[in-house]
């Protein structure tokens, strides 16, 4: 018996590098909270004096506060106008409801910082487009909306996170059974009081597991608490421990007692989600009858449901993206006019595109999104074989390592890989490296998922036939399992190079100079208040996304099963 | 006929399925031979380790305990730690869902086993047409594979396995999938394709008559033991297990005690509720030994007039005819027992008639009574 064939190999290979990309920072993270000093520094000791710093510094409350403020305040938001849009897409007749689904996923497309960044422009209260407007129709003396507020922050946040609602929603009311609801009509009650009886009541489990999802990105947002936030004096806790680590010098122990801490709430998350939806997928839906959902008729109503979805529409898509477009072609921002337009000019995009650091951050940007991507799936397609197909023990744990980093803020995953490649002797601090583990570690999540998805779909003898053809386990994971495997690999690739590509929170403790990404240079000019600029790199940002999506839908059809 | 050696050999196959508590023993001990060059059917009830047996030849599953030998080379010996893998053993296989690639067409699936040997693209091109030509897919060569019908898609299994010119051919429920009429086709078709390449093939099925018209031998199995193994009509004539007699076609069961015997195959005297019947005793039944006569309702025939000179008769009264075209299948009642019997469809028949059956003595076999192995879970005769 051989006992170190290709398939051990790659096998174990895969297994230790998972563990050391999910297990490594977990450690390092607790281990370094609790010295006095950076690791390498003499004299460092062990202490809790990082956490007591933490917990008793006065401001922490408000900072608890601020957090769970802010998560549940996105929580309701994004549900009311998630839902809202899923209902009236999956369930109603009415208009345009096709275009909706479109309109609903546009922001998803954007990255954080951009729309962020869109949201200061039109609801600041010096400068933003909507306030000025509003100010000058109704001769108003002060601006009647401001951004640099807790529900400011709340309405940005959420208009960047609704198409997530409206996605886990659409599902939810594809797969609902709607003979549940014809039960109701036909014993006698009205389509308002089946939906409030019947509808909702089934909904809420998964109502429910959607909002906790949102609240875990809510309190790990990143670029809302950055650059809205900080200048309006609102803390939460992934802002405390950029500035924690941005201060000079460095309080690196201060910043893993915050992180551990803001750890401790997503995981909590996590696992809550966790349990609901197992019990979910135990119990419901999967009865692989094709239910075909019933669509309500609103008479009259539609015209009203329709206009409030293009209001929605017009605030969360047309207004972010106008007010993009309209500040990348002018010299100074400005509320449109007509002696404004007649200034339109190609200047902002010249600019970005001859500056100096913009070239390397393309590059960085497209190499490590695409090569992310690529890793990821690859990665995540072994591991998926191993806790799909066979019996190994230990194999649950290894699908809960690969799981593990989405309960990771980025921010907190950034201050784990600070302590690790600070420790180790790995030298890849400060280079494209570093930033490249970071994207693995923290897109494995979606990786395991559609890789396992897929997986369990590939009859295990389409396998077998392989081995018993004589293939070895390598010769048969490629030829075979791989190609069966394409669809949800590029699903799966599409989604993180998509996400890579905007990836601003962790970046931005990792990065250095020759490793600077385009996220983090939308954020290094909007500091720098070239506003006008940002928004001509935020455009090509888009475009290349755009690309990317298209070509990767190209290839994958092509890999893939033709049918 | 020169002696035929052995091409497989298992040896008291041990196999566990699941974990602790939920541990299931599914092989108990199972040991066979399989001839060189035979078509040799595993046939037994779901659950009964048939597949699992195959499975373990193939590699598939990892037994634990006992051994087995491919040609003569052991590929597995659970004391000696030796284990050939999968992709090592001489084996073609067929599975069920017929396992045919939905991303390459039928001549990638078909060279499958030639190209990860990198043999040369001559070669291959030569040899896939050989063996479409064998199950007649030639000129399919392009085709994908997910635009093939059932027939075809196992036809391309078929030639997956063959094109590697295997030393043994396995066959697991290949013929589950398809509908009725095709299935009588691909059985003649099996059967005549093993005929030509004298390929030594293991075919699982829990359909007895697939495993009548297409076997060599077949190995009875249930509960993971093996029960009985023999050539299809001698099974079916003279089994020599009650759950062969019950599970290989219909029977009637008649209990009684033996009360004369005369050796192995002579005929034999029993005491049963319906009077003394002569029978042919199974091998080891002994005088005065509780027993059951084993006789198949085709083997009755039927009269209207009490035979005369003839011993074994009964009388008894029709209860059900039905008619099937080819024969009436009727249920006698004799005494408190109902007796299947098949007769000729020139023998009208009508319930409420008297009858007299004749229970040729010849196929009357006995077996030993207290032989239960899978009997519980068989309805017998009703």
């Amino acid at each position: 018996m051989r006992r170190f064939n290709s398939q051990t190999l790659i096998l174990i290979g895969a297994t230790l590098f998972v563990l050391y990309l999910a297990g490594v920072p977990l450690l390092m993270l607790l281990y370094g909270s609790i010295r006095s000093a950076p690791i390498g520094e003499p004299g460092a000791t062990f202490t809790i004096q990082n956490y007591v710093k933490a917990y008793f510094d006065k401001e922490f409350y408000f900072l608890f506060l601020n957090s769970i403020y802010y998560g549940v305040g996105t929580c309701i938001v994004t549900s009311l106008i998630g839902t809202y849009l899923a209902w009236v897409s999956e369930r109603t007749n009415t208009p345009f409801k096709k275009l909706f689904v479109v309109m609903a996923l546009i922001p998803f497309i954007i990255p954080g910082i951009l729309s962020t960044i869109s949201w200061i422009l039109l609801l600041s209260p010096k400068i933003g487009l909507i306030n000025l407007v509003i100010k000058e129709l109704l001769g108003l003396e002060s601006a009647p909306f401001n951004i640099y507020s807790m529900w400011g922050m709340i309405w940005a946040e959420s208009i960047h996170l609704y198409p997530l609602v409206f996605l886990l929603m659409s599902a939810a009311f594809r797969n609902m059974d709607t003979s549940l609801e014809e039960a109701a009509l036909t014993a006698g009650s009205s389509t308002f009081t089946t939906f409030r009886r019947v509808t909702l009541p089934l909904m809420r489990p998964a109502m429910f597991s959607v909002l906790l999802v949102i609240f875990i990105r809510g309190i790990e947002a990143f670029e809302v608490p950055a650059l809205v936030g900080v200048p309006a004096k609102i803390s939460v806790f992934t802002t405390k421990i950029f500035l924690a680590i941005h201060q000079f010098p460095s309080d690196f122990g201060l910043a893993g007692a915050y992180a551990v801490t803001l750890l401790l709430i997503s995981t909590t998350g996590v696992l809550i989600y966790g349990r609901i939806t197992r019990r979910e997928d135990r119990y419901a839906t999967v009865t692989g009858k094709g239910y075909r959902p019933r669509v309500i008729d609103l008479g009259g109503w539609k015209y009203v449901t329709c206009a409030i979805s293009f209001l929605i529409f017009l605030l969360a898509v047309i207004l972010p993206v106008f007010v993009l477009l309209w500040s990348s072609f002018i010299p100074y921002y400005g509320v449109p006019s007509r002696e404004l337009m007649g200034k339109m000019t190609w200047a902002n995009f010249h600019y970005i595109l001859n500056y100096p650091l913009a070239l390397t951050a393309f590059k960085n940007s497209f190499y490590l999104s695409v090569g992310s991507a690529t890793v990821v799936m690859l990665l995540t397609s072994v591991i998926a074989w191993i806790t799909v197909k066979t019996k190994l023990p230990g194999r649950a744990l290894l699908d809960n390592m690969t799981f593990i980093p989405i309960a990771m803020p980025g921010i907190v995953l950034g201050v784990s890989l600070i302590w690790v490649y600070l420790t180790l002797p790995i030298p890849i601090y400060g280079t494209i490296w570093v930033l490249l583990l970071a994207y693995i570690t923290k897109f494995m999540p979606y990786g395991i998922r559609a890789a396992s998805a897929s997986m369990i779909q590939i009859n295990k003898e389409l396998e077998e036939a392989s081995l018993t053809a004589g293939g070895t386990w390598f010769q048969t994971f490629r030829k075979v399992i791989l190609p069966l495997l394409m669809p949800g690999f590029t699903a799966g690739w599409i989604y993180i190079s998509i996400i890579a590509l905007r990836e601003l929170s962790t970046s931005i403790l990792l990065y250095s100079y020759n490793s600077t990404v385009l996220s983090i240079m939308a954020f290094d000019l909007w500091e720098g208040g070239q506003y006008t600029y940002v928004c001509a790199l935020g455009v090509l940002m888009v475009l290349l996304l755009l690309v990317m999506a298209f070509i990767a839908r190209k290839l994958g059809a092509k890999i893939g099963i033709a049918e | 006929m020169a002696e035929k050696r052995d091409m497989v050999q298992i040896d008291s196959l041990e196999k566990y399925f699941g974990e602790d508590k939920e541990r299931v023993h599914v092989l108990k001990g199972v040991s066979l031979n399989i001839p060189e060059g035979s078509l040799y059917t595993f046939l037994g009830p779901s659950g009964c380790g048939k597949t699992t047996t195959l499975r373990c030849v193939a590699g598939l599953e990892r037994p634990d305990g006992g051994r087995i030998s491919i040609g003569g080379h052991t590929v597995f010996a659970f004391g000696e730690r030796v284990y050939v893998p999968t992709n090592k053993r001489p084996i073609g296989m067929v599975f069920q869902s017929y396992a045919i690639w939905p991303h390459m067409t039928v001549s990638e699936n078909v060279a499958y086993p030639l190209t990860i040997q990198r043999r040369s693209k001559d070669e291959i091109r030569r040899r896939v047409g050989d063996v479409l030509k064998v199950v007649g897919l030639d000129g399919l060569e392009d085709r994908p594979a997910p635009k093939l019908s059932g027939g075809q898609q196992q036809r391309v299994a078929f030639a997956r396995a063959l094109i590697n010119e295997p030393k043994v051919m396995l066959l697991d429920e290949p013929l589950s999938n398809l509908d009725a009429r095709l299935r009588v086709q691909m059985r003649s078709e099996i059967k005549s394709l093993q005929r030509r390449t004298s390929i030594t093939t293991i075919f699982v099925t829990h359909d007895q008559a697939e495993a009548l018209a297409i076997s060599d031998q077949i190995a009875v199995m249930h509960g993971g033991k093996l029960i009985e193994v023999g050539a299809p009509h001698q099974l079916y004539a003279r089994p020599t297990r009650r759950f062969t007699a019950t599970f290989l076609g219909l029977t009637n069961l008649i209990e009684g005690k033996v009360v004369e015997l005369d050796g192995d195959s002579k005929p034999g005297k029993i005491q049963t509720k319906k009077g003394l019947l002569t029978f042919i005793p199974a091998p080891g039944l002994k005088k005065d030994q509780a027993a059951v006569i084993s006789i198949r309702p085709e083997n009755i025939p039927l009269h209207k007039e009490k035979p005369q000179g003839l011993e074994n008769v009964l009388e008894g009264t029709i209860k059900e005819a039905i008619f099937m075209g080819d024969a009436y299948q009727c249920k006698v009642a004799v005494g408190d027992d109902l007796l299947a019997v098949h007769t000729h469809p020139f023998n009208a028949v009508s319930p409420g008639e008297k009858v007299y059956l004749y229970l040729d003595p010849g196929s009357c076999n006995g077996l030993p009574a207290d032989d239960t192995e899978g009997i519980d879970e068989t309805m017998l005769g009703d």
